[in-house]
């Protein structure tokens, strides 16, 4: 078809404007990728690090004590007996259970003193469910029975401490009476998660039952699965509940992150905002450079229509060159946007570095966040671009098109 | 039956309040084969009579008739088939899209009438430019073209589509005395081998030489019509 050509032909003419067109749509979608990149990166590692250092694939607790959860209170916690015991093995596909015992705790140093989540674990079940013992900056994990504490760099900054070092923890029992629990710091953690690094104090499982007064009681039980299998294994588990009629409920990672999970959601409204201002962004080229071309071809719109071509046959040609345009922004753009993400998931961006603290805005990641691939962004993007080029050339385009044919010719 | 017939032609354009006559009665009979020039002075109306003629322009009064066919009142839609199948146009400042070759400018206007094997629209449009006297320029972009040589590329694409009638508004008056002579022969010749009715407009004298008819418009009206020959 013949005007297809012209149109392809006239994407040669007024060369610098057109790259700037051009450049402007590849600019603002590699802006748009790079930013699904970094806040993909960032949501996955949220989630990551919520599943692997905060509550584990799977948590099982009393469904009274959910309701009150954060505020971490001694009353309806799990009794770990045989029932219990066999529940859990009896479920398929388990990688790890680790029984937590969560207590609101003062951390004295001696001189000061600050508040902070105490953490009864069993270190060796700890660690088949969670990764922040491979992350131990500084000395090593305890072992069950011993009067030890793990705690994390930057409570240790704060409260200017280090490995054996002594502090005490001021605890309420479960009959509401202060207790102590005086442990020697046995190790340091730099995890990934600012939280754990913060103002969590590690002490052993059977240490913390007993100062508190809970018997052979914990706060929860957090299990590892393979990722996705967390649906059906809650079910399992509640099957086995019941079964036994054991009072206790499974959550997956999803209902206790319920906040970073806002987050996301949040992000993808904003997402969305930003792809109507990229879409804009070229829709505003296009119309223009579409204006400036028909004003500049105004003698050639009154030739071609002294030919006898129909207005939709002079808008085709500019749709034509439109799309082209459309077409060239958006491979340029997903080409720097292939470029921008993949640098951003081989090397990242270290927020810290740039003295940014994303634990501030409710962001569980320290350091570096890793962008992620989001191959159907691309692909979206690029037909989007088409479409966009295509529906935002048909008015301009059609404006030219209706010129009466005496004053193009004459340019009147 | 004659190829155009204008009876009572008239066209006012409005600016502001005031109606300005640009044709106040023309009456026109051009048979087939014909090769006319229409002359007068700047403002006389002769733009605007091509322009009825053409079809790009409907009078405010009176009927104007091709191959015995009303065109002066017909739809907008209408008049661009009547332009695009039975008439060609020459422009003043030749209007050649600047991107396509002296070929693909010609093979433009037949790819709209003629949608045959490209095999014959390459036989058309490289015999039309050889007549044009372009041979071996078919490749050229009208930046590689001068004056005269674009002209020709711009008659040969008014010729190409075989139309009845080819209206040329001052074809020669933006080149030099020996293209526009060329020109004009090319003109002559085609009028002569193809039969194709010629309207041309020009204040050249030495270019009104060549025509058999001589159209003389003084404010809007034919104030002289002569036959040579």
């Amino acid at each position: 078809m013949f005007s297809f050509k012209l149109g392809l032909k006239n994407l040669t003419r007024q060369k610098r404007r057109n790259i700037i067109t051009i450049m402007v749509i590849a600019f603002a979608f590699f802006g748009y990728l790079f930013m699904d990149s970094v806040m993909g990166g960032m949501e996955e590692m949220s989630f990551s690090n919520i599943k692997n250092y905060d509550t584990g694939n799977i948590q099982v607790v009393h469904p009274e004590y959910w309701k009150d959860r954060e505020k971490l209170p001694l009353e309806n916690l799990i009794y770990l007996n045989q029932d219990l015991e066999e529940s859990i093995k009896n479920t398929d596909g388990l990688l790890g259970v680790s029984p937590e015992l969560r207590f609101k705790a003062n951390l004295n140093n001696g001189i000061d003193e600050v508040a902070v989540l105490g953490l009864g674990i069993f270190p060796e079940q700890y660690n088949e469910v969670f990764d922040s013992q491979n992350y131990i900056f500084e000395g090593s994990m305890f072992a069950p029975g011993e009067s030890k504490a793990v705690i994390g760099v930057k409570l240790a900054e704060l409260m200017d401490l280090k490995v054996n070092d002594y502090i005490t923890l001021l605890v309420r029992t479960k009959e509401e009476t202060f207790n102590t629990i005086d442990v020697e710091i046995s190790g340091l953690l730099n995890a990934p998660n600012p939280m754990i690094n913060n103002g969590i104090v590690f002490i052993p499982l059977d240490i913390a039952q007993q100062a508190l007064n809970v018997g052979n009681e914990v706060s929860l039980l957090a299990m590892k699965t393979a990722s996705g299998d967390e649906d059906k294994i809650t079910r399992a588990l509640m099957d086995g509940f019941k079964n036994k009629n054991l009072d206790l409920q499974a959550y997956s990672w999803r209902e206790s992150a319920e906040s970073v999970i806002a987050l996301s959601t949040a992000k993808k409204s904003g997402a969305g905002t930003i792809l109507s201002v990229v879409l804009l962004i070229g829709m505003i080229g296009i119309i223009n450079n579409v204006i400036l071309s028909a004003l500049e071809r105004t003698g050639e719109i009154g030739m071609m229509k002294a030919l006898g071509m129909r207005e939709w046959e002079i808008v085709f040609v500019f749709m034509v060159e439109a799309t082209g345009i459309g077409i060239l922004g958006g491979l340029a753009g997903c080409l720097i946007g292939f470029a921008g993400v993949g640098l951003m998931a081989k090397y990242g961006v270290g927020f810290s570095a740039m003295g940014l603290d994303m634990s501030e805005f409710g962001i569980p990641i320290l350091d570096k966040i890793y962008g992620t691939w989001n191959v159907p962004a691309f692909s979206f993007l690029f037909i989007l671009s088409v479409i966009v080029a295509l529906l935002s050339s048909i008015v301009p385009a059609y404006w030219a098109a209706h010129k009466d044919p005496v004053k193009a010719i004459y340019h009147r | 039956m004659s190829l155009l017939e204008l009876k009572g032609v008239k066209k006012f354009y409005q600016q502001g309040k005031i109606k300005v006559p640009a044709l106040r009665g023309v009456d026109l009979i051009v048979e087939q084969g014909e090769f006319s020039t229409i002359f007068g002075p700047s403002g006389s109306g002769k733009t605007t009579l091509l322009n009825m003629i053409g079809c790009l322009d409907t009078p405010t009064e009176g009927e104007i008739r091709l191959n015995g066919n009303k065109v002066s009142d017909l739809s907008r839609k209408a008049l661009a088939m009547t332009r695009r199948f039975n008439i060609g146009f020459v422009f003043q400042s030749y209007n050649l899209i600047p991107v396509l070759t002296a070929y693909e400018n010609v093979e433009f206007a037949i790819r709209l009438i003629d949608h045959t094997s490209e095999l014959k629209v390459k036989e058309k449009v490289l015999k039309i430019l050889e007549e044009v006297g372009l041979k071996g320029l078919e490749n050229r972009r009208p930046n590689e073209l001068s004056g005269g040589e674009s002209q020709r590329v711009a008659i040969a694409r008014a010729l190409v589509k075989e139309p009845k009638l080819v209206l040329a508004d001052e074809p020669t008056a933006n080149l030099d005395s020996k293209n526009a002579a060329d020109v004009v022969k090319i003109m002559v010749k085609m009028n002569k081998e193809l039969g194709t009715t010629f309207i041309f407009s020009t204040h050249d004298p030495m270019v009104m030489e060549y025509a058999h008819r001589y159209i003389n418009l003084k404010d809007g009206m034919i104030s002289a019509d002569e036959r040579r020959g």
